[in-house]
């Protein structure tokens, strides 16, 4: 008899699946790059156009010292392309792969893991970049990169989750993909990546990042990098809160459209 | 451990959908009366199939176009959840349904073969040691160097099917695939598959050709409208299918 729910089981046979699910990914990200000259280079000369423009603009505008703001900034930058994806680009992990979910035996949860792989490869690229920034102002700390480890964890555990939540929603709804674009350049603006947290505290406006969830999941992974020890306790806990909350809409929702989700490709 | 095998229980799979969305939002606004053309439908691909294939059998489906002979293989292939009813197949699934859809446009051809044979089930060991064959069997040549959007439809086929077939599959799901590709091919093919029937497993395959069926099936069912209309020898079902459909005439 088929179990009721079939999305658990479906997750837990595409983890063992890993193979599947790496290779695939690891091919997107080549195959994305597949007839560009220099390939996954883009990645990094983005990331420096948009560190040294929009950087040294807001940087001078702002009175920021360069050596810290330009660093701060590289950093929140790469985490929120993660996250901008994760939302965006998981959106297409169903609609995407349609070719092969009507066509392989497959629990087609593999598809979302193999979405993560190739944000979190996009990513590991970008931190090139800001090894090299670190660099360049004397202010690479080994240290700092191993406290952010947990936040590593918690970002790809994020990730995968809106992932799930945007690749069953956008099956239904394939507006949503293009909804979220929009909602998460308007989110950019109210998440400090371009500003330092204290602006807003010495401005009295602490609630715009407080109740926002993606400045925490920003800042486990940015703090302990540029300040070299754990974030403040409370981030890991809104984290931790977050995730819990997170996980329990995407195991419910999954859970209740895992078996439609095939007729509506 | 279970024995290979299929069974369904009153099997059914109803499509719902809407056309239009849009249109019926434009239309709710402007007050206007919906058009015939924006309402929401359903589509009973299936109505309770009862059936149960064994270890050995081979099975052929034959209906018109739209009898639901696609949609029984995907729900055999467990691609397609059943709506109401249950559907249990045990042992390794191999489907081959349409060969026009999951490739990597911009990878080349050894980059299909070895996602293919991932999605099929085998290990990465397995392709190393199959892909020689596989590519050699396609006859693909130096093509295979080349990104899969170079190819033309019977080269998707080959490649596809070249894959597939290397397997070691306990139930295998055969959608219109026989005598694929051009003539040469098409000869090969059939000795393929074969050899694969021989492997006393599962095979069910849909056809609109009766010498396929009779030859390669002892079993045939024959669908209309997502029912079973006849399920047994393949001589009867197949006389009463065309004494069927020539008497309309």
């Amino acid at each position: 008899m088929i179990s009721q729910n079939s999305f658990i089981p479906g997750a837990l046979k595409s983890l063992l699946e890993w193979r599947v699910w790496l290779y695939l990914g690891l091919q997107d990200v080549k195959a994305r790059f597949r007839r560009s000259a220099i390939g996954p280079l883009w990645i990094l000369i983005n990331l420096a156009m948009m560190v040294l423009g929009a950087g040294v603009v807001y940087g001078v505008l702002l009175k920021q010292p360069m050596a810290e703001f330009l660093p701060y900034l590289t950093c929140g930058l790469i985490v929120w392309g993660f996250l901008v994806s994760s939302f965006v680009e998981g959106g297409y992990a169903f609609v995407g792969s349609e070719g092969y979910i009507k066509q392989f035996s497959f629990p087609k949860q593999i598809y979302l893991f193999r979405v993560l792989v190739s944000l979190f490869v996009v990513m590991l690229v970008g931190v090139v970049a800001l090894a090299g920034t670190l660099l360049f102002f004397d202010r690479f700390n080994p240290m700092g990169w191993l406290y952010a480890l947990p936040g590593v964890g918690i970002l790809l555990i994020a990730g995968l989750g809106h992932i799930t939540l945007s690749a069953y929603l956008s099956a239904r709804f394939r507006d949503l993909p293009h909804a979220l674009t929009g909602i998460f350049q308007v989110l950019f603006f109210v998440t400090p990546i371009m500003f330092p947290v204290t602006m807003l505290k010495d401005r009295g406006l602490d609630f715009v990042y407080k109740y926002n969830p993606l400045y925490y999941l920003v800042d486990v992974i940015r703090f302990p990098i540029l300040e070299g020890t754990f974030a403040v306790k409370q981030d890991y806990m809104f984290c931790a809160a977050y995730l819990s909350l997170l996980w329990l809409v995407c195991l419910v929702l999954a859970s209740k459209m895992d078996k439609k989700v095939v007729y509506m490709l | 451990m279970s024995d290979i095998s299929v069974v369904l229980r009153d099997a059914s799979v109803v499509f719902t959908g809407r056309t239009d969305l849009v249109g019926r939002i434009r239309n709710t606004i402007l007050r206007r009366p919906a058009a015939s053309n924006t309402q929401e439908y359903t589509i009973n691909a299936l109505s309770n199939v009862n059936l149960s294939i064994t270890r050995g059998e081979r099975v052929g489906l034959i209906g018109l176009n739209g009898a639901g002979k696609s949609t029984l293989l995907k729900v055999m292939a467990r691609i397609y959840p059943t709506t109401s009813g249950s559907a249990q197949t045990s042992g390794h699934v191999c489907p081959m349904f349409e060969f026009a859809t999951g490739f990597e446009m911009n990878q080349s051809g050894w980059d299909n073969i070895k996602i293919r044979a991932l999605l099929l089930g085998l290990k990465p060991r397995e392709i190393k040691d199959k892909m020689q064959e596989i590519a050699e069997f396609s006859e693909l040549g130096e093509f295979l160097n080349y990104p899969v959007r170079t190819y033309s439809a019977g080269m998707f086929i080959r490649l596809a099917f070249s894959v597939s077939t290397a397997i070691n599959p306990e139930v295998l799901l055969l959608d219109e695939v026989m005598g694929a590709g051009d003539i040469n091919f098409a000869h090969k093919a059939q000795e393929r598959m074969k050899k694969f029937m021989t492997q006393g497993k599962i095979l069910v395959f849909s056809s609109h050709s009766p010498d396929l069926v009779s030859d390669f099936c002892e079993r045939t069912i024959w669908l209309e409208k997502g029912k079973i209309r006849m399920d047994g020898k393949t001589d009867q079902v197949l006389k009463a299918y065309s004494e069927n459909y020539s008497a309309s005439v």
